[in-house]
């Protein structure tokens, strides 16, 4: 998994690229703190440039929404396609989290 | 001198002292001139040999933990002593400090490839041999460590993957449980690693309906295995007089966000195969999406499966959703393992339901569950490499099945002992 930050007035965007995989815990580790250093309330992954996301990367998306909650960010998952949109989907996770088309 | 230094120094001191060397030299005065050296550091465990013969014929009696060698010696030479040495597993990782007169670039570089772990040159620096005998031995405990620590984790995993085996249905409970509900179950279990989040187990109800629940915890390895176990313990206290997968599920939920930590979750799901109906009623937080299909259907019924994982929030509620499953007919339930397989040229896309549909399409009648799983597992290993654990489970109902099962004589626990 790769990922760009762009960091606005408003809301922060970062773009996650390629696969979110277990293997990919510290670096979602750095990007989380990355998250909480920017000013913006909201805090947006695009997930439009993301092809795949296991369990385990379903649980570090959970963590960083958490983390954004513990300082009163809001983090919103945008863009999903393909397996990440199914799983997202399947798993309702709109539920618990904010997710923008 | 710090403490942190003198507990260092102190075991340096221990590490020497229980050090077992090996001195290998045709020159009797350097034998005993590095002997010397060597008591001077605290060392006293010394053997001595004459040559490479001498030397092999002594390591089965002596084990050292470390050789002085000299290159030049009569009889067997110290280049193909070294070489001897490391064809043998047991001392194939023993270090060898070459100690020679020889000091040209090719000489060093012979004695490496020969095997040797390091090397200095004549005439002797005393700090310096025992500097760097130093670190060999220090090496060489910490080596031995890490593989004493290696096996002892190995032999532990070994020890938790039976456990977690043990936790899924016997066969002997299968096929008590067919010839009471008329209703097969074939199952095949492989966690990716030593052990796996994957679980799932069936029960019969107060009313002896067949209730079968898988369950797959986020991520895999030690963590995820410790979350099955406590699954197996949540769902053994549950009541199961009338199962209602909708408040199963929740009731699940409930007790599981109390345990896990931020970022764990499980997908679950759990059904019950109802003859009265002919329907297989269930609920799913966020499992795949099982696929169901009757005697005679040439294609399998991809249900809904959509629901919350469990874990994430307490008060989330699940909808109990039915689907036809006749007499004859067939429920395939799997891990997200099988959806998951990357497939492609690039391995960018990944085989989901529609591409293990297409796997099971051809075996959807054949009349032997284990056949149907025996036939699907090489495929899917064939489509792509499998990281995940993967579980799947074939029910089948059998079409010359008892139409009404009785209720449950009575609960039993079946204890199994080692």
């Amino acid at each position: 998994m790769d990922y760009g930050i762009d960091v606005k007035e408003q809301e922060a965007v970062v773009q996650l690229k390629g696969r979110l995989t277990f293997n990919d815990h510290a670096k979602l580790r750095a990007l989380i703190r990355e998250m909480l250093q920017n000013k913006a309330k909201r805090q947006v992954l695009d997930l439009s440039a993301l092809e795949f996301v296991d369990s385990a990367g379903i649980g570090m998306l959970l963590i960083a929404r958490e983390e954004m909650a513990n300082v009163d960010k809001q983090l919103v998952l945008r863009a999903a396609t393909g397996q990440v949109k199914r799983v997202l989907t399947v798993a309702q996770l709109n539920k618990i989290v904010a997710i923008e088309d | 001198m710090s403490d942190v230094q003198r507990a260092l120094q102190q075991q340096d001191l221990g590490l020497l002292a229980g050090a077992r060397v090996m001195i290998v030299d045709d020159n009797r005065v350097n034998r005993h001139l590095l002997l010397a050296l060597l008591e001077r550091g605290g060392i006293s465990q010394v053997e001595m040999a004459e040559d490479g013969n001498d030397a092999l014929a002594r390591m089965e009696s002596f084990r050292p933990d470390l050789i002085l060698l000299d290159l030049m010696m009569p009889n067997l030479d110290g280049f193909e002593m070294c070489r001897r040495l490391r064809a043998d597993p047991r001392w194939a990782d023993l270090p060898v400090l070459v100690q020679s007169s020889l000091s040209r670039a090719e000489d060093r570089a012979r004695a490496f490839a020969a095997g040797a772990t390091d090397y200095v040159t004549k005439p002797i620096n005393a700090i310096e041999l025992l500097s760097r005998v130093r670190i060999h031995l220090q090496n060489r405990a910490l080596l031995s460590d890490l593989r004493m620590y290696r096996r002892r984790t190995e032999a532990e995993l070994d020890l938790a993957r039976k456990m977690q085996e043990r936790l899924m249905p016997s066969a002997d409970r299968l096929v008590e449980s067919e010839s009471a509900t008329g209703v097969a179950i074939d199952a095949h279990f492989a966690p990716s690693s030593e052990l796996g989040g994957d679980f799932w187990d069936f029960r019969r109800d107060g009313r002896g309906r067949l209730v079968v629940y898988l369950v797959d915890f986020s991520g895999h390895g030690v963590a995820a295995a410790l979350n099955t176990f406590r699954l197996h313990a949540i769902v053994q206290r549950m009541d199961f007089d009338a199962f209602d997968p909708s408040e199963f599920l929740a009731a699940v939920n409930r007790r599981l966000c109390a345990l896990l930590p931020n970022g764990q979750f499980a997908t679950m799901l759990a059904g019950v195969v109802d003859p009265e109906t002919d329907r297989f009623l269930y609920a799913s937080a966020g499992s795949t999406r099982p696929m169901v299909w009757g005697p005679g259907e040439a294609e399998p019924t991809l249900c809904d499966s959509s629901g919350l994982p469990l874990g994430l929030l307490p008060s989330v509620t699940y909808e109990t959703r039915s689907v036809a499953l006749p007499p004859g007919g067939r429920l395939f339930l799997y891990s997200d393992a099988a959806i998951e397989i990357p497939v492609g040229p690039a391995g960018d896309d990944v085989l989901d339901e529609a591409g293990l549909a297409d796997l099971i399409r051809g075996d959807l009648h054949e009349p032997d569950g284990r056949r149907f799983l025996d036939s699907l597992l090489p495929r899917l290993a064939a489509a792509g490499p499998i990281d995940d654990d993967l579980t799947a489970l074939l029910v089948t109902r059998r079409s010359d099945a008892p139409p009404q099962p009785g209720p449950t004589p009575a609960r039993r626990v079946a204890w199994r002992s080692e």
